[in-house]
């Protein structure tokens, strides 16, 4: 996905004047080719991602639409309060893109994990909150939404899945699966290729989403008869669905604790039952009691 | 003291009365490096969205009583309308928003967050080939917050020139982290040290125009609370009272007795 982002950024360079990116000292060798090209619009900046946030907002704020990339905890929940009010408060919004997503740094250890920026970022005032699980994913929302004027969060995996959802429009969820089943999974990002393998030949609706905010509530209220399941290998999906009222909502993924494994993404997603084995199981679990 | 700073320090005061609000002292340690930014800078008080302006942020974002009394005075809004300060409705709150209040480039509050907005507006000025200038004003306790070095460091590494940091050494933080010899620290870190005495208008003026050469900092040295006795002996009590009927003449008599 960063690949995607770097030719998304790229492509946009080229015909939209306004466009800058600042890293983190994260992806540099990444955008070579875009340093060369648009040297004037190019920024390795520091590791000081709180300050990339906030000189991003004061390009923002004189009509530039940056691109701040770094990896997912130092630049989101570092620089929470930066993006809060340098951006969202005073309106200069900008584009914040992470990589690292959940255990994509597994073998580095939990300082390194992300999994509650989604959720943190959410409740940021007018923020949008991205979660591409593909490089279509990626290039189609980046494209929809980076000059729009308002603070967004996309957030890179370099474990995406590999399914093709049609139409990918901001703020839309889709149906992947409809069974007329009892049950709904519901998730969100590239978990979703261990969700599908995990639930294809069950009696359960599955329903994704890229976009936790704003959520698309309408395809959630499709849904509102049935028990639903949320899956999700960060926080913040099942807590944007709670919002939608009386419905009936259980959640499999991530407990209150640090997960300070090594190992791979795969170890790390088995150990809190997030492989399809596991997810498998829980939703089994669900059909017996529902 | 000029005439007009001591017409701001008696709006300060007077709105802080009638409010309940203010910091005093912090707000009467900036009124010259107020006054020399917008002698300095170029702006429109009839059109404070110009495209030709030069642009100031407000770092220390609790002196927005003494920033909103010079931009009135300045011609961007009644005085008569900051009495309404901190009051439910007003656009005058004790940090300021830039939506509510012309003249305001960014809303700011949290310490360390107004100075990496002006580096990103100068860098945003640089990249686009205008003039355009940018200066910010910090405090010395803001100054403990790491984010004001790591914008300094990007300053200097991106060489911008077009920004001017007002550096109000008012020595808030004797009894905390206080930082001895600012200007050597900021010099050490690449920057155009200028120290001027923080309450000489014309001092302060003249240590923002010209060239710079480099990220400048213009160390204001000031007392805070200056323009009073009683603010500048007990600035810790002050810094967030406002004075009652009973001490708002008092503190009007010493401010006119005020010959320095």
């Amino acid at each position: 996905m960063r690949g995607q982002f770097r030719e998304t950024a790229t492509a946009l360079a080229e015909t939209d004047p306004r466009v800058v990116v600042i890293l983190g000292d994260i992806s540099v060798y990444q955008f070579r080719d875009f340093q060369a090209r648009f040297p004037k619009r190019f920024y390795n900046m520091g590791i000081c991602e709180a300050t990339l946030i906030g000189v991003a907002a004061g390009l923002a704020s004189q009509g530039w639409f940056p691109f701040v990339h770094s990896i997912a905890p130092f630049v989101t929940e570092r620089g929470l309060e930066q993006i809060k009010l340098d951006m969202a408060y005073n309106g200069f919004g900008g584009n914040v893109v992470s990589c690292g997503a959940t255990f994509d740094y597994a073998w580095d250890g939990a300082t390194h994990h992300a999994y509650g920026e989604l959720e943190a970022l959410r409740l940021v005032p007018g923020m949008e909150v991205l979660q591409p699980g593909s490089r279509r994913e990626v290039d189609a929302l980046i494209r929809q939404c980076y000059g729009n004027g308002r603070p967004t969060y996309v957030r890179l995996s370099d474990y995406p899945h590999d399914e093709d959802l049609g139409e990918i429009v901001a703020g839309r969820g889709r149906v992947v699966i409809d069974k007329s089943a009892r049950l709904t999974v519901m998730t969100a990002g590239p978990i979703l290729g261990n969700v599908r393998r995990a639930v294809a030949d069950l009696p359960v609706n599955l329903v994704y989403f890229h976009t936790l905010k704003p959520l698309d509530r309408d395809l959630v209220e499709r849904f509102r008869d049935t028990d639903i399941l949320v899956v999700h290998d960060a926080r913040g999906l099942r807590e944007a669905i709670g919002e939608v009222p009386n419905l009936r909502v259980d959640f499999h993924g991530l407990g209150d604790r640090f997960y300070s494994g090594y190992g791979t993404v795969d170890d790390l997603r088995r150990e809190c039952g997030l492989d399809p084995a596991g997810i498998r199981e829980a939703v089994a679990r669900r059909l017996k009691g529902s | 003291m000029n005439p007009e700073a001591r017409a701001i320090r008696r709006a300060i005061l007077d709105i802080a009365h009638v409010s309940g609000h203010g910091h005093i002292p912090t707000c009467f340690s900036v009124v010259e490096s107020l006054q020399a930014v917008y002698d300095t800078l170029r702006h429109d008080p009839a059109n404070p969205d110009w495209d030709g302006r030069d642009l100031f942020v407000l770092s220390k974002g609790h002196a927005a009583l003494g920033l909103y009394c010079v931009l009135a005075l300045r011609g961007y809004f009644p005085i008569a309308d900051v009495h309404a300060f901190g009051a439910a409705g007003s656009r005058f709150g004790c940090h300021a928003d830039r939506f509510k209040v012309p003249g305001v480039e960014a809303s700011t509050g949290s310490l360390g967050h107004g100075i990496g907005l002006a580096v990103g507006m100068a860098l945003a000025a640089r990249i686009d080939g205008g003039d355009r200038r940018v200066v910010t004003l910090i405090g010395d306790g803001e100054a403990n917050e790491g984010t004001v070095w790591e914008a300094i460091m990007v300053a200097v590494d991106q060489r911008l020139d077009n920004l001017t940091v007002i550096y109000d050494h008012n020595k808030s933080q004797t009894r905390c982290l206080a930082i001895p010899n600012p200007g050597e620290r900021f010099a050490a870190f690449g920057c155009a040290v200028r120290v001027v005495d923080g309450h000489d208008r014309d001092a302060l003026a003249a240590a923002l125009g010209g060239d710079g050469g480099a990220p400048r900092v213009v160390i204001a040295d000031t007392r805070k609370g200056w323009g009073c006795r009683t603010l500048v002996d007990d600035m810790f009590a002050w810094h967030r009272r406002s004075p009652n009927a009973r001490e708002l003449p008092i503190l009007m008599e010493e401010l006119d007795a005020w010959t320095v």
